[in-house]
């Protein structure tokens, strides 16, 4: 499994946890010596990290981009607000558990987590890796069906047709809602 | 300049009470269909600035009270006089049911994006903006979310715990 | 949403609608904009916030004055000591708390130092938008050397939670006087090199001459503060119109320009480091000796008498504000923050951008400093 060296992240800032992300990838905690370089496009990547609490809106344009990276594919929950909502466990405008919605292989806890704490959460994600453990993107296949009914219990109606077969879905006019 | 002023605001206009919060910060209270006039001879008299534009529930009084808070840059560039740090917070009440006011976009033209952060999250309907679409918010909410009488934890119990984790 | 326009030549050239929305190599945070565009000419932008919305004012409606503090330093994440300053400020302003004068010192050395740290983050970000890689490291690397210092002060590198009602939490380590002083002289060393390699670079005037252009007028009429304002030739500073803390004890000037593009507004941020890090050397020499902390009433059973206030501070991008009601109760009835990328990144950045170059957009954006969490609180 040689592609553990040469993660590439996708370079999407969500939430708080941008302000550890520069430090991380520059000079001084230098992530590329672990392999992890940032790229423009999901095209191009192959884990993502969801950096800090992410709001509704920020919901759509995550599961958008996730789909559109290639297998195998990785996720990271940095910080503690997607694990169970955090410091905003109470706002109306935050959902407070990532895994309902694209599945979750680790997480790094902390509020802001330290760039030692990313390193070491890259190394046990090789380990999965290595174990077959971090199977994100199997298990969105298998469980297509329940994340996406609870992907449009949040939203309504989503603007993009479901990215595997559905054996119920209608075959409608796919115009993005904006 | 301060005392000219309120001797002139109190003499133009009915119903102003000035009230001195601080030693430079006054509060001026207008009934709602004044504040335009009002607000137009501040920005003559000097105060050329809107520094912001908040909304506060009373829901106990039933009212909205709209803030407008009004300073002035500095008469020439590089010279700081006692005047520059003096505020004025213009107040005025509107009843919380078919809550609407008077847009102030054609006296201070930033006044924009506040108004309409104020129309999404309260409720206020300001006549004359040319875009009254939402700002930040995407989904429908039967009660704007900043109003006293929506309940956000109850909110997030309803909507967020109520879908269910994926089981393997 | 496409429409087919003629133009004079009788060329036909469509109006296409595009997002240069939140996933984008060029965007710093989670901010998007819609633009729309005539070949290579933005004809129309909006500006579509809100993807960092937390709903903070009714949140701090739930938690007691002291629960607040842990809370509203994440509003800004850039610099989130400002935040923990003005929210302090409208506390005190409301119960009426006095500072003690060697707080006043230790809290401006601390915000000067967060501002200092700040600009080297934007520093990072306009460079690399830019492609001048080996600047936007140095500065990284610097604003990590800053970082040190507050985790040696506080305990923690992002939030510190220093700023508490009545002073700041504990007075300065031994020895961190000496620290402060050399990590400053290390930065400070390096100047020569930052100003070779990017300010006196032929390439960034090339790039950033002329964009994002603002006259004076305009400036004011749209509302702007801070860097976007003292580009266009006005020393308008809160430091100096409405002193807080201890900055009217030492002698500083405020650096403007006037041509107001971006050109500017980068030199502005440039000079004004070179400033702070001059009046952290001239407060440390000045400070007094003395406690830094007088004790608010008991903070688990404090009612603040009913009222409101209107404070504000300089941050690092402009004036920042708090309007804070109380009803006499424990926890806040109202707060609203006034912060200075509202204006900037919603009125500023729309007018601005119309007849620009889609290549300019995110240079546009980072020279005024926009930062998003700021927006959407």
């Amino acid at each position: 499994m040689a592609h553990k060296y040469s993660l590439h992240a996708v370079y999407f800032c969500t939430g708080c946890g941008i302000i550890e992300i520069p430090p991380v990838i520059t000079a001084r905690w230098d992530a590329e010596r672990f392999g992890v370089i940032p790229v423009p496009t999901p095209r191009q990547g192959n884990l993502f990290m969801i950096t800090g609490y992410v709001s509704v809106k920020t919901l759509e344009a995550i599961i958008r981009s996730y789909e559109q990276m290639p297998d195998p594919k990785y996720t990271v929950g940095f910080g503690s607000c997607p694990i169970n909502g955090g410091m905003y466990w109470d706002s109306y405008n935050t959902i407070k558990h990532l895994d309902k919605y694209i599945p979750v292989d680790g997480w790094i806890a902390g509020c802001m987590p330290r760039p030692e704490a990313v390193f070491i959460g890259v190394t046990h994600l090789w380990t999965l890796i290595d174990k077959g453990k971090a199977d994100g993107y199997l298990r969105y296949k298998k469980n297509y069906a329940s994340y996406r009914k609870n992907q449009e219990a949040l939203f309504g109606e989503l603007g993009w047709p479901p990215l595997y077969e559905l054996p119920n879905w209608k075959k409608e006019e796919t115009i993005s809602k904006r | 300049m301060n005392e000219t002023l309120k001797k002139e605001l109190q003499s133009t206009f009915n119903g102003v009470e000035i009230v001195d919060i601080h030693e430079t910060r006054t509060a001026i209270i207008v009934p709602s269909v004044s504040v335009p006039v009002v607000l137009r001879k501040l920005k003559e008299s000097g105060l050329n600035r809107l520094s912001l534009l908040s909304c506060v529930d009373w829901i106990g009084d039933g009212k909205f009270e709209i803030v407008y808070i009004l300073t002035s840059y500095m008469q020439n560039d590089d010279e700081y006089t006692p005047n520059d740090e003096w505020h004025v917070f213009l107040k005025t009440k509107i009843p919380r049911d078919h809550a609407s006011l008077k847009s102030a976009i054609d006296i201070f033209e930033n006044a924009e994006p506040y108004e309409r952060e104020i129309h999404e999250l309260f409720g206020v309907h300001f006549d004359g903006h040319p875009r009254l679409t939402p700002l930040f918010l995407t989904q429908k909410y039967e009660v704007p979310p900043f109003r006293k009488d929506f309940d956000t934890r109850q909110y997030v119990k309803d909507t967020y715990d109520a879908i269910p984790m994926v089981e393997d | 949403m496409t429409q087919v326009k003629e133009t004079a030549k009788n060329e036909v050239q469509r109006e296409l609608e595009m997002y240069f929305g939140p996933q984008h190599l060029g965007m710093v945070g989670n901010f998007s904009i819609t633009l729309t565009v005539q070949g290579d000419r933005i004809v129309k932008a909006a500006a579509n916030p809100g993807y960092l919305h937390r709903g903070f004012e009714k949140l701090m409606e739930y938690r007691t004055w002291i629960q607040n503090f842990p809370l509203v330093c994440r509003v800004n994440v850039v610099e989130p000591d400002h935040m923990e300053m003005i929210y302090s400020m409208a506390v005190e302003k409301l119960a009426g708390i006095e500072v003690p004068e060697r707080g006043h010192y230790v809290r401006s050395i601390y915000l000067e130092l967060a501002r200092v740290g700040s600009h080297l983050f934007g520093l990072w970000a306009y460079a690399n938008m830019l492609g001048f890689d080996t600047v936007a490291q140095w500065a990284m690397y610097h604003r990590d050397l800053i970082l040190d210092l507050f985790e040696a002060l506080t305990g923690g590198r992002v939030y510190h939670i220093y700023i508490w009602p009545g002073g700041v939490r504990r007075d300065f380590p031994k020895g961190f006087k000496d620290k402060i002083v050399s990590t400053l002289h290390q930065i400070g060393g390096c100047v020569p090199d930052y100003d070779d390699t990017f300010f006196k670079n032929r390439l960034f005037y090339d790039r950033a001459h002329g964009i994002g252009k603002l006259t004076a007028e305009k400036a004011q009429r749209l509302g702007a503060t801070g860097q976007t304002l003292r580009a266009t030739g006005m020393k308008y500073d809160i430091r100096k119109v409405e002193p807080y803390a201890a900055y009217d004890t030492v002698e500083w000037e405020v650096p403007t320009r006037t041509d107001g593009d971006a050109y500017s507004r980068i030199w502005v941020v440039r000079d004004e480091m070179i400033e702070s890090v001059h009046m952290i050397f001239k407060l440390l020499e000045g400070m007094p000796e003395g406690p830094v902390f007088n004790r608010p009433p008991n903070p688990l059973r404090w009612n603040i008498p009913s009222g409101e206030a209107y404070v504000r501070c300089e941050s690092s991008r402009g004036e920042l504000g708090c309007y804070i009601v109380s009803d006499g109760g424990d926890k806040p009835y109202r707060v609203h923050f006034r912060t200075p990328s509202y204006p900037h990144g919603l009125t500023i950045l729309e007018d601005v951008l119309v007849d620009a170059s889609v290549a300019d957009v995110g240079n546009t954006m980072i020279s005024l400093y926009v930062v998003a969490p700021e927006i959407d609180r």
